[in-house]
């Protein structure tokens, strides 16, 4: 019976309940379960174990309701440990100073990975190097978020060596943006988990007082996500915003990386949900080019709402004037779907990049004069 | 499946620029040289067009006058002027109905990719991977990358034999020959024109592409799956590479070798295929064999 301790709460809550065969309707368990769900987990684990309810429950019944489940790491605590290491591309120690200085002003410890300092041209270190570093953050019971130090290139290189077994019960936060829109994407598609897409340690500014508003706001979004604060965003004015309302789960990044996991089991199905976009350096036609790989692959035809970020658009060579704007392009490849549509929200490679909750189901209102986006942080069923 | 006609004399052979802009003197070489081999010519619209962006016209133009010209029963191949980009935004609008009755050859390479993927994917009709008009110009008409596709046309087979390379893996392997540009490749993925490699002999090439983002593209392929089951590897030119500031500390070749150094089948480096001057001739979706030693390759239509 010890595996099953390691069960999300809602999964143990059901199949405890289902399996004694309580005479207990559907909502009833829902309105239990999201009671439930907002007690720490070892406490009401060992209410159940006293009534010693759980001795009835079967292997096979947990393997079914697993698949639809959704994790939400439980959210951090002062004195909690958040690691910061390299997935991707090498940093120095010295560069992840301010990060650690703001996490620890926040009330965090921090555990400092090895890969902190390491170089393999541009890698924080080898494959093997930065494989281990994420592993033994995963692994690690203390560890109740990894904060990516940087993105570059590098996570796709590791991704299928890293063995999710224990994080897959035990979810954590996985904190980044930009190359780490792999490992949100496959812990999303392959974990139901919920992650942060957020700045990193190589943008918390070195003089925190010098910084400006909104790159501190930016930080400070990531603290207000990892301690389950209410998050809700409004972007600036935009005509080309389709309108409309609707809600769906959370998930994308960056438009590149979401091309280049197509085919991958680390592709999120994004059946239902809202879609965010957001690329630097890109030439126009390059992102009318990745756009077609996503159309036509069919993941934005079964969306709830797309949102763009930022872009930072690469001018076209002389002579190869690509002749459409941004927003052209994304109302061509979108134009058979209703679905609302917002431009300029603040998340991208820019100092207005607020922290995102991927993988819980968010409420997306656009008009022409603006788009709000609330994340809720709820469980909920599926 | 149906395997398009050899050409005769005399047959119509059309041009046409499904993607990015082409100004008409480019092609004049290539047209002259069609005539040579004694075909008639029919230039598209599209050829010199009065675009003023990027694209050789608006994608309902490039893709009525591709239409038109697979429809059209007496065209018994279609040129592409150019590559670019293109193909895909309007690969989905096109009608393959009468294509498939009467199918012709298609002539093209790196943008073109679509078409050829799509093709053997959907109806396993081979295509022709190869040069476009611009590498007509100058002395290049002379080189065997022009010179063979008329060749290929008249239905000859084609047999290739070049010298290896150090990293060669050798071995035999006889499959059917698909690939084509790996940026291409990888951007189909997901989508209807994603071919099965299974059992194939995968041939791939790019240009202009930074050193981490090949590696990064050829990481997908092998992600994907596409990369497992292969009856064999040809790596083709991978011109134009660049690196970052921070140099990504692998060469191509080194990037190309570790992610085929486990894959135990034969696999051969700098194949004459790509956007440099040298560029064989191939048909996409033909049965081919693939014979690697380090001192030479042999790639021969079987």
């Amino acid at each position: 019976m010890e595996g099953l301790f390691t069960f999300n709460d809602q999964l143990v809550l059901i199949t405890v309940l289902k399996s004694c065969l309580l005479p207990i309707n559907f909502s009833t368990i829902e309105k239990t379960a999201i009671f439930i769900s907002t007690m720490r987990r070892k406490q009401f684990l060992s209410s159940f174990t006293k009534a010693g309810v759980l001795l009835s429950i079967t292997p096979s019944s947990i393997v079914t309701e697993y698949k639809n489940i959704w994790h939400i790491p439980e959210f951090l605590q002062k004195g909690d440990t958040i690691g910061i290491t390299s997935p991707a591309g090498t940093i120095t120690l010295s560069e992840i100073q301010p990060a650690i200085k703001k996490l620890e002003e926040w009330g965090y410890k921090v555990l400092v990975g090895k890969t902190i300092g390491e170089k393999d041209n541009t890698f924080g270190g080898t494959d093997l190097q930065r494989t281990a570093d994420m592993q033994a953050m995963l692994d690690d019971k203390n560890v109740k978020a990894i904060l990516c130090a940087r993105g570059g290139y590098g996570a796709v290189r590791i991704i299928d060596n890293l063995d999710f077994k224990r994080f897959g019960k035990n979810p954590k936060w996985i904190i980044g943006f930009s190359d780490v829109t792999v490992l949100l994407n496959h812990i999303f598609e392959q974990h139901h988990c919920a992650s942060i897409h957020s700045k990193m340690c190589n943008s918390f500014p070195a003089v925190w007082e010098d910084a400006d508003a909104i790159q501190k706001k930016s930080i400070e979004s990531i603290n207000e996500c990892l301690t389950g604060k209410a998050i809700s965003y409004t972007t600036t004015p935009n005509s080309n915003n389709k309108i409309g309302k609707s809600a769906g789960r959370l998930i994308g990044g960056n438009l590149r990386t979401l091309e280049n996991l197509a085919g991958t089991k680390s592709s999120p199905s994004t059946k239902d949900c809202i879609l965010f976009i957001e690329d630097t350096g890109e030439y126009l036609y390059s992102i009318d080019r990745m756009l077609r790989n996503l159309l036509r692959s069919g993941k934005l035809k079964d969306l709830k709402g797309l949102i763009v970020g930022g872009f930072k658009i690469k001018k076209d060579d002389e002579g190869e004037q690509f002749g459409q704007t941004l927003e052209e392009i994304i109302l061509k490849v979108t134009k058979d779907f209703s679905y609302p549509i917002c431009f300029d929200f603040p998340v991208g490679h820019q100092k207005n990049n607020m922290a995102l909750m991927c993988g819980v189901i968010s409420s997306l209102v656009v008009t022409i004069q603006e788009a709000t986006l609330t994340l809720n942080t709820v469980t909920e069923f599926d | 499946m149906k395997i398009p006609q050899p050409l005769k004399k005399k047959d119509l052979v059309a041009l046409t620029c499904p993607a990015g802009y082409m100004p008409a003197e480019n092609a004049a070489s290539c047209i002259q040289t069609i005539q040579d081999w004694g075909y008639h010519v029919l230039v598209g619209k599209t050829l010199g067009s009065k675009s003023k962006n990027y694209f050789s016209g608006t994608d309902e133009q490039r893709r009525d006058e591709l239409q038109a010209m697979l429809d059209d029963e007496n065209i018994k191949a279609i040129f592409f002027g150019r590559g670019g980009y293109g193909v895909s935004r309007i690969i989905d609008d096109l009608d393959f109905t009468l294509f498939r009755k009467y199918p012709k050859w298609l002539v093209g390479f790196s943008d073109i990719t679509v078409l050829h993927s799509h093709l053997y994917k959907k109806f396993k009709i081979p295509s022709i991977h190869a040069q476009m008009a611009a590498a007509y110009n100058g002395s290049g008409v002379k080189t065997e990358s022009i010179t063979y596709i008329n060749k290929i046309l008249t239905g000859k087979k084609n047999k290739y034999v070049v010298k290896g390379h150090r990293f060669n893996n050798a071995g035999k392997a006889e499959g059917t020959l698909v690939g084509g540009n790996l940026t291409l490749l990888t951007n189909m993925i997901g989508t209807a024109s994603d071919v099965n490699t299974k059992g194939c002999i995968l041939f791939l090439e790019d240009i202009g592409e930074l050193l981490y983002s090949t590696d990064r593209l050829l990481q997908q392929l092998k992600r994907s799956g596409k990369l497992k089951d292969l009856a064999g590897l040809v790596f083709g030119g991978f011109t134009d590479g660049k690196d970052t500031d921070r140099k990504f500390g692998r060469s191509i070749d080194q990037i190309l070798k570790d992610i085929s150094a486990d894959l135990n089948i034969p696999v051969c480096f700098h194949f004459p295929i790509s956007h440099g001057r040298e560029n064989l001739p191939v048909k996409v979706g033909a049965k081919y064999s693939l014979t690697v030693t380090e001192k030479k390759v042999t790639l021969q239509e079987v």
